[in-house]
């Protein structure tokens, strides 16, 4: 069952986050979101940072294993790993499955 | 303001420099949009696929140095949404609202939230420039820099038009317009669409507005935040659009051009092979 979370940073921009939960790791993540970032494929990085993380991974965690994947040219405008992070958190804690806001 | 024919190159770049200083904090840098021979491309309506992919091959002509630095007014031929290029379809767009009122969903490839397309309802343009323009701005800023023009344009017109951080053209009204950019080959793309006028009911068939997106808006109802231009100024589409043309002709100069044939067959080949595919359009389900 895909687990649904979002967040948005006051000011800022929308992160949202799709993922499944297998043996207990994060899997078949989907980071989508009305942010900016430069390169646009950089958006792959985040997505293997977050896959195969621990489903308890705290947003600490999930926002250094991101940080530490995005190399020094990547440029976040709008939201940040810490964004990314708390969108897991919340699919993973009170995620529902997508369905229409 | 705009200089006089016989002004000599130190006293236009004065000129331009002093309307910086007035204008904000860009004034170190607003003298380098007249370092340049700004050209202008406005044509007819063109299909929404074909847009996408002219912003793509424009901004690399001029990356490359063969295309100089360009403005271009866009006419839309028919209704669309366009994504930006890390949304998710399923998460923005309601497929059966856009089926029934025939609307495309299309990706661009700047960021930046859905924009909801009525052609008449819509004034978008883009600007192509070498990077050096927005060299030493920070990201953030380079959108407001990108944009100072159009202020001044839209408060000519008596529209009391602001930045709004990232990337949002407001007024006390409410929000008239977003923008996005992107870097690449030596060139930044900015573009920019502003609500002329607006069908809210429509829009809200079409788009979906999530609770998250709204939670620091102070408003649940999407159409509340938007301020068409039409209702502020009271004037036709055209003579909005005349007004922006003409502001950026007197501020920087403005030749009139024309989109090449070798670039329009680059564009509309990937209009076809690209922003036409399920591949890009559904490139985030």
């Amino acid at each position: 069952m895909p687990l649904h979370g979002e967040f948005k940073q006051p000011g800022g921009k929308l992160v949202v986050v799709d993922l499944e939960l297998s043996d207990g790791r994060l899997t078949d993540v989907h980071v989508s979101g009305d942010f900016f970032l430069e390169p646009p494929e950089a958006l792959d990085d985040i997505v293997a940072a977050l896959t195969g993380a621990p489903a308890e991974a705290g947003e600490d965690d999930l926002a250094g294993r991101i940080d530490d994947k995005l190399g020094p040219d990547v440029m976040l405008m709008g939201f940040d790993a810490r964004s990314v992070a708390v969108a897991v958190r919340r699919a993973v804690t009170d995620g529902s499955p997508r369905e229409r806001l | 303001m705009s200089a006089a024919a016989g002004d000599t190159g130190a006293e236009k770049a004065m000129s331009a420099r002093d309307e910086g200083a007035q204008a904000s904090r860009f004034a170190r840098f607003s003298p380098r949009w007249s370092e340049f021979d700004w050209q202008l491309i406005r044509t007819g309506p063109q299909a929404p696929e074909l847009h996408m992919a002219l912003d793509e091959v424009l901004t690399y002509e001029v990356g490359t140095g063969r295309r100089k630095p360009t403005l271009r007014i866009w006419e839309w031929a028919s209704n669309a949404v366009i994504l930006g290029r890390f949304q998710s379809v399923r998460n923005e767009v309601d497929p059966e609202g856009a089926a029934r009122h025939d609307i495309a969903v299309m990706r661009r490839i700047t960021g930046g939230g859905a924009m909801f397309i009525e052609p008449q309802n819509t004034i978008t343009y883009s600007i192509y420039a070498p990077d050096s323009l927005v060299k030493g701005l920070s990201f953030i800023d380079s959108y407001a820099f990108m944009d100072e023009w159009v202020i001044q344009a839209l408060r000519s017109l008596g529209v009391e038009a602001e930045y709004v951080p990232i990337n949002d053209i407001s007024s006390t009204a409410g929000k008239i317009g977003g923008a996005a950019q992107t870097r690449r080959g030596g060139a930044v793309l900015h573009h920019v669409t502003m609500a002329y006028d607006m069908n809210p009911a429509k829009m809200l068939e079409v788009l979906r507005i999530g609770r998250e997106k709204l939670s620091d808006k102070g408003s649940v109802s999407a159409n509340k935040r938007v301020a068409p231009l039409r209702q502020q100024t009271q004037l036709p589409r055209q003579t909005v659009i005349d007004r922006l043309v003409d502001t950026f002709k007197g501020l920087r100069g403005l030749t009139d051009d024309e989109i090449l044939p070798a670039e329009l067959a680059k564009a509309e080949a990937l209009a076809k092979e690209k922003f036409l595919s399920n591949e890009w359009r559904y490139l985030l389900p």
